[in-house]
């Protein structure tokens, strides 16, 4: 058990390690992020009462469509030099290799969703430091909802033609339910109030859903992998 | 012989819609509010469960594959997902022309048809990742994960309707649902030739993917020569 | 019949007609399909011939 978390943890470092070298998903994706900010702009406007009422929605696409440029390098980052050849047939058993692929797009994601949100609120306008627990945890499960998803989908379309493109075709959609929840309880929680009484129900969802799909791709990854 | 059998339940299958079709249009008298147009819930209901069931087999046979390794398997299972997504797109478009009559517009964003619409999607996508990739037990396995992890989607997309104001109308066939027992019956009873169908195109389509696969080998085996 | 009856049996009318043309298209792939897997079993033919000739 302890050599599994190890093993983990020597990958999660590594290629958090990498990422942290080059900067290369990080920088686009953090730049992508504030191009979403800015384009959001136009689409209404920025000052209105509806900001509010839609500021869940806005914040996770923006963590969506910028999450899915780091998850997108995290297995096609081992394609050079055969790594991922290396790396599956090195003694990590198949799911220690995934979870600390999905715990460094973990870190990387958070890292993100750190810097954009306060970018978010001066943009437009809105005190989002109101009920800071609730709004980490909603964070934190929600994320990693995304986390477990991509990577899998990452692992999945590594070695297809058209990689860039299959990988947010396919993910987006098996994402909704926790993107969903996600948008849902971060409305109320920008706008100071707290989570009570029927908004649990999305809690639960959110927690189901991590749960699912962490069981899910951690039984699954070493077909994707191996075969 | 299967040839035959196949022909066979596609002549049961279009003489109980006939019978299905006069009954409804002559027996079953019309829903008090909302007319003639009600009767599209008997094509509607059996399409969605149809599809319902066919991603369904898609997931166990996507299951099975993983265990036998049979390439069968993954046979069945394209079969099954491109007939589900066919009912799916006839439960959709038949929904769509109901919502015209009722609600007086062609979509709203009522989270039951987005869910369909998603599960549609995701069945699409599918059928895109098979697209893209050459070497086809690996296709067989990746499209197996697919299916199994778009099924398990599926609960946690419709289970978020209870939590949703929606203005469709409330199941009709469960809970406090009030739909009349000869109402049932027809939605029942008609579901059973739409099933037939989605059968025959499932053994048709099966077939196109046996020969498709023998193809392929005899024509890797007179290259090698 | 008033207006709204009519107006109503003709969607019912789509309605009808809309599930069968979508099977009909699926079923115009399925045969769009078929031509293909002839047109490759007939080059394989004449390949095999081609090479019996030689």
């Amino acid at each position: 058990m302890t050599r599994f978390l190890r093993q983990m943890f020597t990958i999660a470092a590594k290629d958090l390690r990498s990422e942290l070298r080059t900067k290369e998903a990080v920088n686009a994706s953090l730049s992508f992020a504030l191009v979403i900010l800015l384009l959001f702009s136009f689409a209404f406007d920025p000052t209105s009462d509806m900001t509010r009422e839609i500021s869940g929605g806005l914040l996770w696409l923006v963590f969506a469509f910028a999450g899915v440029l780091v998850l997108n390098r995290s297995f096609a980052r081992e394609l050079n030099n055969d790594c991922l050849d290396a790396l599956i047939s090195s003694p990590v058993p198949g799911p220690a290799l995934f979870l600390g692929k999905a715990i460094a797009n973990y870190v990387l994601l958070l890292g993100i969703e750190c810097v954009c949100l306060p970018i978010f609120g001066i943009f437009y306008n809105i005190h989002w430091t109101g009920q800071p627990a609730w709004l980490a945890l909603v964070m934190l499960l929600g994320t990693w909802g995304m986390t477990v998803v991509g990577t899998v989908f990452s692992a999945l379309t590594v070695n297809m033609r058209l990689r860039e493109l299959m990988l947010p075709m396919l993910v987006y959609p098996i994402m909704i339910p926790c993107l969903m929840a996600s948008m849902q309880l971060t409305t109320p929680l920008l706008a100071s109030e707290p989570i009570s009484g029927d908004m649990l129900a999305w809690v639960r969802l959110l927690v189901g859903f991590d749960i699912i799909f962490t069981a899910l791709a951690v039984t699954l990854i070493d077909t994707v992998l191996v075969g | 012989m299967r040839q035959k059998i196949l022909i066979g339940i596609g002549l049961i299958a279009a003489g109980l819609l006939l019978r299905n079709i006069w009954l409804m249009l002559t027996n079953l008298p019309d829903e008090a509010f909302q007319g003639a147009i009600f009767r599209i819930i008997f094509f509607h209901v059996p399409a969605a469960f149809t599809a319902f069931l066919c991603f369904f087999a898609s997931l166990i046979s996507g299951i099975a594959y993983l265990r036998t390794q049979n390439l069968k398997w993954d046979a069945f299972s394209v079969s099954v997902t491109e007939v589900g997504l066919a009912f799916g797109a006839a439960n959709l478009i038949t929904g769509m022309i109901w919502a015209r009559i009722i609600w007086g517009i062609w979509w709203t964003w009522d989270w039951r048809l987005t869910s369909m619409l998603l599960c549609w999607l995701l069945y699409a996508g599918y059928l895109v990742l098979r697209r893209a990739v050459e070497e086809p037990t690996e296709r067989a396995r990746l499209s197996a994960v697919m299916s199994i992890l778009s099924f398990a989607v599926v609960p946690f997309v419709f289970f978020s309707i209870k939590w949703f104001r929606t203005q469709h109308p409330q199941p009709v066939l469960y809970g406090q649902g009030k739909m009349d027992t000869g109402y049932r019956a027809m939605l029942y009873g008609n579901w059973v030739p739409l099933l037939l169908f989605a059968i025959i195109l499932i053994a048709v389509r099966m077939e196109q993917e046996r020969r498709q696969r023998e193809l392929d080998a005899l024509r890797r085996e007179i290259h090698a020569f | 019949m008033n207006d709204a009856a009519a107006r109503n049996f003709e969607y019912l009318a789509y309605g009808l007609s809309a599930v069968w043309l979508v099977l009909l298209l699926y079923v115009l792939t399925l045969v769009g399909r078929e031509g293909k897997i002839r047109a490759q079993i007939e080059s394989l033919k004449r390949m095999v011939e081609d090479r019996e000739k030689r």
